[in-house]
């Protein structure tokens, strides 16, 4: 108990901290944050006031969040055992009465309300911890990331106060209710409905919502639901409203538990099931934000949320890396260990560099999210979460190649971690459709930028064209980009400036390329999901770059220990992302021979068509 | 087979294989006599005058038949209730004993080539390997370079390549026994070989070109029938089969009661849907017949259709404003596709009414389509509110009118058999 009194104790002190911080920072940024690096990577530019230098926090602020690390990575290591968790499928009672005690309930709760009130850079160093065991992180994450969210985003005063401190708490556990059977993301096929009654007060919710993680436990849920408005014209139509809904509203059941893949631990009938709504009374005063404004309000929890699972896979790949570095120092083959071998080296190298440049983004991220106003970083936590998901899923999956068929049982924990992983690539958004988030959103604001431009070029302009022939000539010359990183005064220290050269050669032709095709599909480039795609894949890459720069130079310049591996591992990085960026732009062209579009539609509409493998069978004979 | 082809045959033979008389080919045409000619030689040969090759020759005057029993008809009458591959080989094997110098051989192929169809034995390729069997081996296989240069034993060749030319016709593949054996009856160089060449290179480029491929075997049952001709019009694959009505009398060839037809209907659940929207103040059609062909069967269906809509009727489809929980479905940019990316231009598209629904039914008149409709609006509810307007073709189609009963009318093959009988004999003639 000791141990949890300290860590509340600190808890406060910290939030006291952080409450003056923001303050001292304002004034030393005199310029208003944008949050618009993403954006601004697709004209072609490097908002460097945005990344450089890597966000840091004061020393105070450092010590109080290692004083809550400590004890939380003991509690996890010493006393949660995940392999039961996973196979019982279902966490224990005592564990998350002490979760509820170390105050993980309400990291992010405002202090008033009885919270922790941390900044987002504090949650993710926590996340690191708390994603030791996959079912206790999903279930945090559902409880504070998008259970109680809403209320903290949207909610009303009145609202906050009879909610809040007893979510904070973990004495009422938040769930999510969004997903039903008929829409996944697709808000339009909502069925859950909101009437309101005859004497005004309350709204009748009818409905069922499937996948909801804490979903037997909670006794708050966040549910969207269609209610009728009537428009500004008089006309009646269905918008989506968000409800605040206590289990003692009556009429609030649970269906049947459901079996899954990974985070069994949130398998039992408590924590992932179905919810059915059956004519629950909720008061008018229930509702979230405004009526009809349900939409904004799911997309802003959801977008909100994203940015931790950076945090969470670097702290589990940390962990990885100890146990297969440990094993493959002491197993022998041949009389050598496996650590002597180079295909074994190279798998170590892979995840040190994956969770390297994971951590970089997360915490960029972070560091961008907390500034003050209200900083709009949602493609850069969408592309924090696209990485890390894709990250952990390929690391883990070697790492379960070093252990070779050990990795295969069930007695190691590595099949548990694979298991785990896999719906990091799905839940929160999947990452195909946060790969056209990712695109779709940069390419709205660079084509709006760039209006006028195509606008000229489409008329044929004589000047903006032989403007544009001219610049690609002298770009086709090979000449060298400078945004300014490298040089006598740039923000990129010396030992990476080889990278920050590449990163800039990419960013210009990145940004070109981004023209070209807004020239060529306008607004129509919506249906174009390989080019999307592949947009988002070089963006990504180019954050990835910018933030492992951006922290290898302030680890060179500050002389943090180990910075000589950092300096490899971001020129690594680099060099990968470089060329494979290359490779990209020139699958954007249109004539390219890398590009293989046309090939890859024929040959699944050859599949979908028949709903079947096409080709005959290789034994097969034409007579 | 007629000279005509038997002569370009030849033309194609020399040139195919040029080296052997190159010199030749530059000269007029060779041909073959015409019937008339005396025929004492094999490879007689003469040169003909006029280029006549080159175009058809008008059809020969259609001559009538003589119903003259042919020679060795005896061995296959003999047994005729028995008719199977068995019975076949039989009479096969009894004219091979019979006849050890194998008199009459091509006669007897050709009497077998037109009884194969009585047998049920035109696809077998074992049979024609057989046929091919009765031949005398290295006989008429040229020994000099003049045989080889003119048509060598014109007869036995013609008789190689009617067998050949029936199993294409029946779509049997060669194999290599019949490779093995063309050659050791004709040689390497020899109009049957060439013909077995052709089959060979053509046979395996043309078997899987249709993209829409029918079984070989058709179901007898016509509700099957019209479940597989159903299913290989509706390109949806989640379109639902319904029999709406079963025949009375199961059987296919008895007089089945004329009042209660099969009646088998097809709809996606898309058509559904469309259907479902559809502005009960316009009137739909049901329309047909139309006939599909599947492999020898004609069959025919009937379509359940609405005119297209007037351009003012229609409705624009309107991105919903909150629909994405992820990303924007539309950018809110006022320029579009550029010319280079634009691929519709070359696009003509046809607009047409909808279509909601294809049946196919053992009659084609009002009462049984009606059956239809009532069936259909048992999972359309919205069809009992829309007129339907019957408007069915008068059967002037000859096909419909040959058989108004359950049964469709059993078409005429391709090449009906007669026709083909016809042919051979007249082959026959040409060369005795």
């Amino acid at each position: 108990m000791s141990v949890c009194v300290l860590f509340l104790r600190s808890a406060a002190r910290s939030c006291r901290a952080l409450a003056a911080f923001p303050a001292s920072r304002r004034t030393l940024r005199t310029s208003p944050p944008s949050g618009a690096f993403a954006k601004e990577l697709f004209l072609g530019k490097i908002e460097k006031k945005e990344v450089f230098p890597f966000p840091e926090v004061s020393q105070d602020e450092l010590n109080e969040i290692n004083q809550f690390v400590i004890p939380l990575e003991k509690f996890f290591t010493e006393e949660v055992d995940s392999q039961k968790i996973d196979q019982e499928g279902k966490i224990p009672e005592e564990t998350l009465e002490k979760l509820k005690s170390l105050g993980l309930f309400g990291l992010q709760v405002p202090e008033e309300y009885g919270g922790l009130g941390l900044s987002n850079t504090m949650y993710a160093r926590l996340g690191e911890v708390m994603a030791l065991d996959g079912s206790i992180a999903v279930t945090l994450s559902a409880h504070q990331a998008i259970g109680l969210k809403g209320i903290i985003l949207a909610g009303s005063e009145k609202q906050k106060i009879k909610y809040l401190p007893k979510l904070a708490s973990g004495e009422h556990i938040a769930a999510f209710c969004l997903t039903e059977p008929s829409s996944g993301s697709d808000a339009a096929s909502i069925q859950t409905r909101a009437t309101l009654s005859d004497d005004k007060k309350h709204y009748i919710l009818n409905g069922s919502k499937i996948w909801i993680t804490n979903g037997g436990l909670a006794n708050i849920f966040t549910v969207f639901a269609k209610t009728e408005i009537i428009d500004s014209d008089g006309s009646i139509k269905d918008k989506i409203t968000a409800f605040i809904v206590e289990r003692d509203f009556g009429g609030v059941t649970n269906g049947k538990p459901e079996d899954k893949l990974g985070i069994r631990g949130s398998n039992s009938k408590q924590l992932s099931c179905e919810v059915h709504f059956e004519n629950t009374r909720v008061p008018v005063e229930n509702v979230l934000g405004e009526v009809g404004d349900g939409f904004k309000v799911a997309m802003n929890i959801l977008n909100s949320g994203r940015f931790s699972m950076g945090s969470f896979v670097a702290g589990m790949l940390k962990k990885l890396i100890e146990m297969t570095a440990e094993y493959a120092c002491t197993r022998k083959q041949f009389n050598k260990n496996l650590s002597e071998f180079g295909l074994i080296k190279e798998k170590f190298a892979l995840m040190a560099q994956k969770a390297y440049v994971m951590e970089s983004m997360t915490y960029l991220t972070a560091g961008m999210l907390d500034q003050p106003g209200i900083p709009d970083c949602s493609i850069e936590a969408a592309m924090v979460k696209v990485f890390s998901s894709e990250g952990a899923w390929q690391c883990v999956s070697e790492a379960l190649q070093i252990l070779g068929g050990s990795g295969y049982m069930r007695d190691y924990p590595y099949e548990r971690l694979l298991r785990d992983a896999r719906i990091l690539l799905i839940f929160e958004g999947t990452n195909e459709i946060l790969r056209m988030f990712i695109a779709l959103t940069g390419l709205q604001h660079a084509g709006r930028i760039l209006t006028a431009r195509v606008k000229e070029l489409k008329r044929g302009n004589v000047t903006t064209v032989m403007q544009t022939v001219g610049q690609r000539l002298w770009d086709s010359l090979g000449r060298t980009v400078d945004l300014g990183l490298t040089g006598k005064l740039g923000v990129v220290h010396p030992s990476v400036a080889d990278s920050a050269n590449k990163l800039e050669e990419n960013v210009y032709y990145f940004g070109r390329t981004v023209e070209t095709l807004l020239l060529r599909f306008g607004k129509t480039i919506v249906e174009e999901q390989l080019v999307l795609k592949r947009v988002a894949n070089i963006l990504i890459n180019l954050y990835g770059m910018t933030a492992v720069l951006s922290r290898a130079s302030r680890a060179i310049r500050s002389g943090l220990r180990n910075h000589d591996q950092e300096i490899l591992l971001a020129n690594m990085f680099c060099v990968e992302a470089y060329y494979q960026n290359l490779f990209t732009l020139s699958q954007l062209d249109k004539y390219s021979p890398e590009n293989l579009d046309e090939q890859i539609k024929k040959v699944s509409q050859h599949i979908l068509e028949k709903r079947t493998y096409v080709c005959a069978h290789p034994l097969d004979k034409a007579s | 087979m007629s000279w005509v082809q038997a002569t370009r045959l030849s033309r194609g033979l020399l040139r195919g294989w040029g080296s052997i008389c190159g010199a030749t080919l530059t000269g007029p045409p060779f041909s073959q006599v015409p019937p008339k000619a005396p025929r004492g030689l094999h490879c007689s040969a003469t040169v003909h005058s006029s280029d006549s090759w080159l175009v058809p020759l008008p059809p020969e005057p259609p001559r009538k038949p003589t119903k003259a029993p042919a020679q060795h008809e005896e061995l296959f009458g003999a047994a005729p209730g028995e008719r199977d591959k068995a019975s076949f080989v039989r009479a096969v094997q009894h004219f091979e004993q019979r006849s050890a110098r194998k008199r009459g051989h091509v006669d007897f192929i050709y009497l077998a080539l037109r009884k194969m169809r009585d047998y049920g034995v035109e696809r077998d390729l074992a049979v024609y390997n057989l046929l091919l069997d009765i031949f005398p081996k290295e006989v008429f296989r040229p020994r000099n370079i003049f045989q080889r240069m003119f048509v060598h034993y014109p007869r036995q060749q013609e008789c190689g390549i009617a067998v050949l030319e029936q199993m294409e016709n029946h779509g049997v593949m060669p194999d290599k026994e019949t490779e093995f054996l063309l050659i050791q009856i004709f040689g390497r160089k020899s109009y049957p070989m060439l013909k077995f060449l052709r089959m060979r290179l053509w046979f395996s480029r043309f078997k899987n070109i249709n993209p829409f491929p029918v079984p070989r075997d058709l179901p007898q049952d016509p509700v099957d029938l019209a479940k597989l001709g159903l299913r290989h019009m509706e390109p949806d694959l989640s379109a639902r089969v319904t029999v709406y009505q079963m025949p009375l009398s199961k059987d296919w060839t008895g007089a089945a009661d004329p009042t209660q037809p099969h009646i088998v209907g097809i709809q996606s659940p898309e058509q559904q849907a469309a259907l479902a929207q559809h502005n009960p103040a316009r009137p739909i059609f049901v329309e047909g017949p139309f006939s599909l062909w599947l492999r020898d069967q004609c069959v025919y269906y009937h379509i359940l259709r609405a005119d297209l809509l007037p351009p003012e009727e229609r409705k624009v489809e309107e991105i919903p404003e909150e629909w994405n929980l992820y990303y924007p479905m539309q950018l809110d940019l006022d320029y579009g596709r550029s010319g280079w990316d634009d691929y519709e231009f070359d696009i003509n598209e046809v607009e047409e009414g909808p279509i909601f629904a294809m049946c196919m039914a053992g009659a084609h008149d009002q009462a049984t389509l009606a059956k239809w409709i009532q069936g259909l609006q048992e999972t359309n509810p919205g069809l009992a509110q829309i007129p339907v307007v019957f408007r069915l073709a008068a059967s002037t189609g000859e096909l419909l009118a040959a058989s108004p009963g359950l049964k469709e009318p059993p078409p005429p093959p391709p090449q009906s058999q007669e026709e083909e009988e016809d042919n051979l004999q007249r082959q026959e003639r040409g060369q005795s």
